[in-house]
């Protein structure tokens, strides 16, 4: 069983939700991807905290 | 020369404080009344609360920033607001009590021209049985991380929970909301996917069952209702967004509950349903819900106008629109812009301190009447960005006269706010789900779709939103310590 697919079999909660796939966890994680996203939800934050002044 | 007297040093009275002593210089008077002797970063009372950070990481004392800036600091607590004065006397004034060592109890009058009140809450632990401990303060049975001390508590008691499970003892966690009218959820999600990751960390994940309780109606609505978000080309609701990330990391949850009694190991609780339910635990973390923290005020004869000051709630009345009636008929524009006291020029409220006109969320009840609903957020981001305007405001007055002065407006329903829930914190070690919404009040007249701008609403998992976490932390206690370029550093 993949890893995503062994918490569904635990709850009605869990089964009707959806859960990340080995790639999804992975670029959490992958530090390259988290740096330019690093960049883009800073630049993303500093302009909601600009539209807020 | 003018005196300004801001009762409260937390994140929204400490930013009204620093930025007008910025701007009035040695001409006019800054006071701060409160009765702690440190400042505290409570977002990292989370890391504190899972033994990641000591107490001295997230504190420092107040004294000597307040010394360096010149702002004149009173540790006591504020009980009464006299805003006609006194017979014989027209000028205002506030009672303060002393909680300072050796002076602990010392009363005296403060008189004050202009008056903020940021007090924050009172954490009402005692309007769930058994949650406080009957005089005001956490009880025995459960643990909170809503102060520093607490966080350190909290964190003492799940490294006991932590051996029992490596000795093979199974262990049932419980986090969530301790009442059905609380808010805060963000710090119970927080926590719990911080003991989450820490307990995976410990080896005893498999030994350690965690549950969410909560008085959502639906996971993800965090008191605002709910937020929808661009997610992998989707805009989907933060509902789906939160309980994905539950069944990711083997949470179950409880909705839509109240709790109405905490015992040594038990909770009972109501759902929206009507229906009364118990949950066993060997560890809790319960957010007690807010309340003012219980001023009374006084004419100049002695009668009490408290409520002409305060909501029913405790919290002060601000320019807000109290009257919107039904859910169907509220608008953004119901809340506050400048947040000065309708009735008292010279007062205003900022930060938790101040009276919303309505829930954010639709309002919900059980078949018994029990309300059972998230109360609207106003910590962190609003706190600070409504501290800074009011103190522009103040300073406008103070300098040009209350007839020429330009209040300055500080909208929920035109701000945004960012948050960033960690699970862990190690730099390369561990995720965070890093959220922005604006504005935090929906404006269906302005974003008809979803009350938001969905291009600044936004959330997602990774390390990325860990590292902001760990630059948060130390830019606002480099900024709260009016280092170097602090005006610098945006709310």
């Amino acid at each position: 069983m993949k890893h995503e697919e062994e918490n569904f079999a635990k709850s009605d909660q869990f089964n009707l939700t959806m859960i990340p796939g080995s790639f999804a966890r992975k670029m959490r994680t992958c530090k390259i991807w988290q740096l330019f996203r690093f960049m883009v939800i800073n630049i993303k934050m500093l302009i909601v905290v600009s539209k807020s002044h | 020369m003018a005196r300004l007297v801001i009762m409260g040093g937390g994140v929204s009275g400490h930013t009204t404080a620093t930025f007008a002593k910025k701007w009035l210089g040695n001409d006019h008077e800054v006071v701060v009344v409160t009765p702690n002797s440190q400042w505290n970063w409570i977002p990292s009372n989370i890391w504190v609360g899972v033994g990641q950070m000591q107490k001295k990481d997230v504190v420092f004392p107040l004294a000597p920033i307040y010394s360096k800036a010149g702002i004149d600091y009173r540790q006591a607590l504020a009980t009464e607001i006299h805003p006609n004065g006194k017979e014989g006397s027209d000028k205002p004034f506030i009672m303060i009590e002393s909680t300072k060592e050796g002076e602990a109890g010392k009363t005296e009058e403060l008189e004050y021209d202009y008056l903020v009140n940021a007090t924050g809450p009172k954490l009402n632990f005692d309007a769930t049985p058994g949650l406080g401990n009957g005089k005001g303060e956490l009880g025995g049975h459960t643990v909170s991380v809503c102060t520093a001390d607490h966080a350190v508590h909290a964190n003492l008691e799940l490294k006991q929970i932590f051996e029992k499970a490596k000795k093979g003892e199974r262990q049932k966690i419980l986090v969530g909301t301790g009442h059905g009218m609380c808010t805060c959820q963000g710090a119970a999600f927080e926590y719990i996917f911080n003991i989450e990751h820490e307990a995976k960390k410990a080896g005893v994940r498999d030994m350690i069952d965690i549950k969410w309780i909560s008085n959502e109606a639906f996971l993800g609505d965090f008191g605002m209702g709910g937020l929808h978000m661009k997610v992998g080309g989707y805009a989907v609701s933060s509902k789906l967004f939160a309980e994905s990330l539950y069944a990711e990391r083997d949470v179950e949850w409880i909705i839509g509950a109240h709790t109405s009694k905490v015992e040594d190991g038990k909770i009972e609780y109501e759902l929206l349903d009507g229906t009364m339910h118990e949950e066993t635990f060997d560890f809790a973390m319960l957010i007690p819900p807010f309340a003012g923290v219980g001023f009374k005020a006084y004419d100049k004869d002695g009668s009490d106008i408290t409520d002409v000051l305060f909501a029913p709630n405790g919290f002060m009345k601000v320019d807000a629109k109290y009257d919107a009636g039904a859910y169907e008929n509220w608008k953004a524009s119901d809340w506050p812009e400048t947040y000065q006291n309708p009735t008292f020029d010279n007062i205003f409220a900022a930060g938790i301190a101040f009276a919303p006109p309505h829930l954010i969320s639709k309002p919900m009840s059980s078949p018994n009447g029990t309300p059972i609903n998230p109360t609207p957020p106003r910590t962190g981001m609003p706190a600070g960005i409504i501290g800074k305007a009011v103190a522009h405001s103040v300073c406008d007055m103070i300098k040009n006269g209350k007839e020429n002065a330009h209040l300055h407006k500080a909208s929920m329903a035109e701000m945004g706010a960012a948050c960033v829930a960690s699970a862990g914190k190690g730099i390369l070690d561990g995720t965070a789900a890093a959220m922005t919404v604006y504005p935090v009040v929906p404006d269906f007249e302005k974003y008809p779709g979803t009350g938001r701008d969905t291009d600044y609403t936004f959330g997602e998992i990774g390390l990325a939103g860990h590292w902001i976490k760990h630059i948060l932390h130390h830019m606002f206690i480099y900024k709260a310590k009016l280092k170097p370029g602090w005006t610098l550093i945006p709310e």
